[in-house]
């Protein structure tokens, strides 16, 4: 459904209510994803769809409702669910009023026609060039190819009208040998950007490389996280910059902002527009998104919100409001880890003895406010001795204060986006000192 | 409901283009979330969405598509597109594994329910937890409290070429408590039932069975406690484990790992793959001889208790552990018959728009059969743990870390001060075979996860694990804290 379409249905659907103020949401999404495994594809799956929903507020009162039927009677049906809600909740005080909008810039790029237009075989192509790697090494392998286009708009009573469209395209390709894995993933908006070949080759490496690992002891060390093992970590860290956990203690930046937490060459920001993100600018209440730094140079800067946290905290509305009912508060949707200065084999040849981790496994919360969290390295670990790779070890179980993390690090030159949410977290390696494993596993 | 005509279209269109078999399933849902958040309703939302999903199988490949317009024309897109997509994934399959399921059924299945929660005023239902959530805040250390119910009615027909017409009905309710306390630079949280609500198969007599009136004031007297309470000790002790923790326990170490695709290396770029080879079963020492771990589809109250599975099989029991030996997988028509077996009915979508794939379904332990209050005799120096809030598993499911809302030191057979952060550790065959005691009939219960995540795309299932408390000897704890 393109966006014209949507904001007719959009306007249509507002033109329905009789609530004192009404929110439309409504979002499409055409994706297909093609999955394999001993180089057969088991799953080949294409969906579409388009969800209308609807806050209707009267006086503090709120209702949502939503469907995904769009002719006239469902719509109107949908519309007189969320007033039926709204008359039935409570009041609530600190309801401020829907966002006005104001004007954005879609990022060049966030949309690819050709993305859009990629078909099953578009995604086989992929698929058959990990084969063919995994074939010639006697590998096998498993993974994905997929590619979406999604779009949604924002209308509300203020006169908001919004849309933004975006593609997808992803790659993700695991390599096994009999006692290694490795793995290499690549994500971008544009189709004819990700190469499945220069993946399967650097999958196909890592489970050569790694092959007859060693056991190491756990403990302290210097380990460096590539790219898609750091995005992990971050991603624990991002809910702490809510407006909602800050005001309420559960974010390790409750009573921080402005104050140093972190060393000096970290600097974390939210922000749409950086070319590796390319996302919308605006939330999904319609305000305008700001790019923003959330640490600066080690600094507390910035906390995101949206239209309810930022009226009860009296704060800037940021414009991260994620779709209408939350309870979670407002995100961030795009966060960017700022690069430092070395490759990542600079970072390998400055280590005398250390792990080099591809990726990590399960990483889940230990301790909210010390963002303690524990979890597994995977498909690719190795020893690093006197600067140079020393082969595969076996996996180890962290658990590692993310903060503690960030306060001994140095960070990699170049940057890289994770395909593994569907929020974009951009980040380069990291090399961190002191890193806790606390066991070891038999693989 | 019937879309008896639009099914038989989609099957001709797709033979028409080539697929050996096919199947289409409807689904209609219907959601309903109520959250009150600090004394405020944060979440109250109504959900509709309907459409169907479409298998085809072409030369031992399958496509799959889905879409949400009821018309001969996009019917017939649908169909087109899931045989196109089969099509395309024979061009490059090594080695094909699709086969077409051999039975076929016509039957009706309505979940029980002894209360339809829409007979309930909307009024009354918000208004419960409006006070469940107050009387959560016993203190200013209480900086959140919450308490949600989540209300789901799925009508969900499937029609295969083989000749299924199989037409269900369910309805599953869960609703929950939770309470966070701050200070002191700590955050510690309790939550009721379990750690994350009590979720069954059924109406609003799941909603009054949690009890979350009654219980609000001491979940929010647990949680302002456990800011003050000690740190649980590191080392080797002896632990009781509550029923819902044992739960999640099955859940990660045991209702993954047997998933036959997982074992199959269908998982392996994500989810991972499974200890559980093919090679180990009926030889494999799973756990202790206490430790029988089956499938029940039926089970009254389960979360996966349905008629049929998603792809038309007929559900009912089987094992996975049997006296501690493992003895079977969770299985789909391809797995299955790839091992020579037949399926045992654990396929599931998430709805309509996802293609069905195996999934954890009601996964229990049996119950053993000693009083609870008898699990902490004879322990000398132990810890009691209840309530899940932090679980990681390595990507084979061995190596595994849990950590609990709340704990108990144990000395001499009895409990004693209370502990906070309690975390234990182990590899999953070693800590099973440890388990030397199980509760009884009377404390084993059917523990519903509404959540869990499988697949890409990402899949959300709904599952039960059902069980009761269990005891379980030398046990790292105290893991995670200084190392």
């Amino acid at each position: 459904m393109e966006s014209k379409a949507r904001e007719e249905l959009a306007t249509r659907t507002l033109g329905h209510s009789d609530a004192d103020r009404t929110e439309v949401l409504v979002s499409y999404d055409n994706s297909a994803l093609t999955r394999f495994s001993h180089e057969n594809v088991h799953q080949n799956v294409a969906s579409e769809d388009a969800i209308v929903s609807v806050r209707a507020i009267l006086g503090g009162r709120t209702g949502v409702a939503q469907t995904n039927r769009t002719d006239d009677a469902s719509i109107r049906e949908v519309v007189d669910r969320a007033t039926e809600m709204a008359k039935l909740a409570p009041s609530d005080a600190a309801q401020p009023d829907l966002p006005h909008g104001g004007p954005t810039q879609t990022p060049p790029g966030a949309y690819v026609e050709a993305t859009a237009r990629a078909d099953a075989q578009t995604r086989a192509a992929l698929c058959d060039a990990f084969f063919r790697v995994a074939e010639r090494d006697r590998l096998w392998s498993a993974g994905y190819a997929a590619t979406s286009a999604r779009g949604y708009t924002v209308a509300n009573t203020n006169g908001v009208l919004a849309s933004f469209d975006g593609t997808t395209a992803g790659i993700n390709i695991k390599m096994s040998a009999a006692d290694a894995t490795g793995f290499a993933e690549s994500a971008s908006t544009d189709v004819r950007v990700v190469d499945a070949e220069a993946a399967a080759e650097t999958a196909a490496r890592k489970a050569r490389e790694t092959s007859k690992p060693q056991s190491v002891d756990p403990g302290l060390w210097t380990v460096i996280l590539e790219p898609p093992a750091f995005a992990e970590l971050l991603a624990y860290l991002g809910s702490h910059f809510s407006a909602q956990a800050y005001d309420e203690g559960s974010s390790f930046a409750s009573g921080e902002l402005g104050k140093t937490v972190f060393g000096e060459n970290v600097s974390l920001h939210d922000d749409y527009a950086h070319p590796l993100a390319l996302d919308a600018p605006f939330d999904f209440e319609g305000a305008p998104t700001k790019r923003l730094p959330l640490l600066e140079n080690g600094a507390v800067r910035n906390v995101v919100t949206d239209s309810y946290w930022a009226h009860k905290l009296d704060m800037d509305n940021t414009g991260h409001a994620l779709p209408a009912p939350n309870a979670y508060g407002p995100q961030p949707r795009n966060l960017v880890m700022l690069p430092g200065t070395k490759t990542t084999e600079e970072l390998i040849a400055s280590t005398k003895r250390g792990i080099l981790i591809s990726r990590l496994w399960y990483v889940r919360t230990v301790d909210q406010r010390q963002a303690i969290v524990t979890g597994m390295t995977r498909d690719g670990t190795y020893l690093i001795e006197d600067g140079k790779l020393a082969g595969g070890v076996r996996n180890l179980r962290f658990n590692q204060s993310i903060l503690e993390a960030l306060k001994h690090c140095e960070l990699g030159l170049d940057l890289h986006r994770s395909t593994t949410y569907h929020y974009s977290i951009v980040t380069p390696a990291i090399k961190i000192e002191n890193f806790a494993f606390s066991s070891t596993t038999v693989f | 409901m019937s879309f008896d005509g639009l099914a038989q279209r989609a099957l001709d269109t797709a033979a028409g283009r080539g697929s050996r078999y096919t199947d289409i399933r409807f689904d209609v849902a219907r959601s309903e979330r109520i959250e009150v958040r600090n004394g405020v309703v944060a979440a109250l939302a109504d959900g509709t969405s309907s459409g169907y999903g479409i298998r085809a199988l072409v030369d031992g490949t399958w496509g799959f598509a889905a879409g949400s317009e009821m018309t001969d024309t996009a019917i017939d897109t649908v169909a087109a597109r899931a045989v196109a997509m089969a099509k395309a994934a024979a061009s490059i399959a090594r080695n094909p594994l699709g086969a077409a399921p051999a039975h076929a059924y016509v039957d009706v299945f309505k979940a029980p329910m002894v209360r339809d929660p829409a007979t309930v005023p909307l009024g009354e239902r918000v208004a419960l937890l409006l006070e469940a959530e107050r009387l959560l805040h016993v203190g200013d250390e209480i900086a959140v409290g919450r308490a949600w119910i989540d209300l789901w009615r799925t009508d969900k027909i499937f029609y295969s070429s083989i000749g299924s017409r199989i037409e269900q009905q369910l309805h599953q309710t869960g609703s929950g408590i939770a309470a966070m306390a701050v200070g002191d630079g700590d955050a510690q949280t309790r939550s009721f039932p379990g750690d994350i609500g009590l979720y069954m198969t059924g109406g609003w007599e799941v909603v009054e069975r949690a009890r979350l009136r009654e219980n609000a004031a001491r979940i929010g007297e647990e949680a302002r406690a456990l800011l003050k309470a000690p740190q649980c000790p590191s080392g080797t002790f002896d632990i009781i484990l509550g029923g819902s923790q044992v739960s999640l326990q099955i859940h990660e170490s045991c209702g993954h790992p047997a998933e036959l695709d997982r074992v199959m290396g269908w998982e392996a770029n994500f989810s991972g793959t499974s200890f559980l080879e093919i090679a180990q079963l009926d030889k494999l020492q799973y756990g202790s001889a206490n430790v029988t771990i089956e499938i029940d589809n039926r089970l009254p109250g389960g979360m996966a208790t349905c008629g049929y599975d998603d792809e038309g099989t007929k559900s009912g029991k089987s094992d996975i552990v049997r006296n501690g030996i493992l003895v079977g997988y969770e299985s789909s028509n391809d797995t299955a018959r790839a091992i020579g077996r037949e399926s045992n009915g654990c396929v599931r979508a998430q709805s309509w728009e996802f293609v069905p794939m195996i999934r954890m379904c009601n996964l229990n332990l049996l119950p053993g059969d000693v009083p609870f209050e008898n699990l902490f005799d004879d322990v000398k120096d132990g810890i009691y743990m209840e309530s899940n809030r932090s679980w990681s598993i390595d990507d084979r499911r061995l190596n595994f870390q849990f950590g609990c809302e709340i704990g108990w030191e144990v000395k001499n057979g009895k409990r004693g001060r209370m502990l906070k952060n309690p975390t234990y550790a182990g590899m999953t065959p070693a800590f099973w075979n440890a388990c030397d005691a199980i509760g009884d009939r009377f404390s084993w219960f059917p523990w519903g996860t509404p959540n869990c995540g499988k697949g890409e795309p990402m899949q959300i299932g709904r599952t039960t694990q059902a069980a009761a408390p269990a005891r379980f000897r030398n046990i790292a704890v105290g893991v995670g804290y200084g190392v």
